[in-house]
């Protein structure tokens, strides 16, 4: 066996310096993040290599049960001291679904309508003003007709 | 393009919007079956006047006519909440409504 050796480069991470400015485009700032295919690599492309915390104070509302997958209502609320608000799925092509920049004086309380292809988990990730990532997965939810064909 | 319906209302302090943007919502995957270009809104954000007060940037996956439904502080009644999106193909609207 004459194989070569490739010797794992480690990068440096690169410190993401927060911009603290409001009206970020997260779709232009962090193009990866939109086509990552888990959610783990969705979070990282979009905060950098941050182990998120998986916290309490995030409540996600869900149905157990969502009858129609094309329109499921998703509810996030926390009272978190935050910078922004992610919602990731794990069933669809791409996991990102939504981030929010939270404004200043914002509320966490934001519900939407979200397309699941089949039943899986919900996870929200927090990004905290005190530069930790918070965490929420959602158990399992059924979905009866998924939402992404149409 | 189609247009928005917004609903505000300020009680306590506090702003409860309530935001159907009228959009098809359409994925890589229904426009190939469908034989048509995807289109879905990528950034949407709230205004009181220069107040940015919501902001998000979305996927293809909110659902057909996505509701958005978010609380803020800092505006009264008879301010004025603008609503404005973008989606995938450039296109913008804008709708503005007073806070009850």
């Amino acid at each position: 066996m004459n194989r070569r050796k490739f010797l794992g480069l480690g990068l440096a991470a690169v410190a993401l310096a927060p911009v603290a400015i409001n009206a970020i485009d997260f779709r232009k700032e962090k193009p990866d993040a939109w086509t990552a295919k888990t959610i783990d690599d969705a979070i990282k492309a979009l905060y950098g290599d941050v182990k998120p915390i998986e916290s309490d104070k995030i409540k996600i509302k869900n149905p157990k049960v969502a009858s129609n997958g094309g329109a499921v209502p998703v509810g996030i609320k926390s009272d978190i001291d935050a910078k922004s608000v992610a919602l990731f799925q794990e069933v669809n092509p791409e996991s990102a679904v939504a981030v929010w920049t939270v404004p200043e004086g914002g509320i966490i309380d934001y519900s939407t309508k979200i397309k699941m292809k089949a039943s899986g988990t919900l996870t929200v990730v927090v990004e905290g003003k005190d530069g930790k990532l918070y965490k929420k997965t959602t158990d399992k939810m059924e979905v009866a007709l998924g939402g992404c064909e149409g | 393009m189609g247009n928005m319906k917004i609903k505000a209302k300020e009680k306590d302090g506090v702003v409860s919007a309530k935001v159907m943007a009228k959009h098809p919502m359409m994925t890589y995957d229904q426009a190939k079956k469908k034989g048509k270009e995807a289109n879905f809104i990528t950034h949407i954000t709230g205004k009181v006047g220069d107040k940015v007060v919501y902001e998000a940037s979305t996927s293809q996956f909110l659902s057909k006519n996505p509701l958005f439904k978010f609380k803020f502080k800092g505006a009264k009644k008879g301010d004025e909440l603008t609503m404005s999106y973008t989606d995938l193909s450039g296109a913008t609207v804008t709708e503005s409504k007073k806070i009850k």
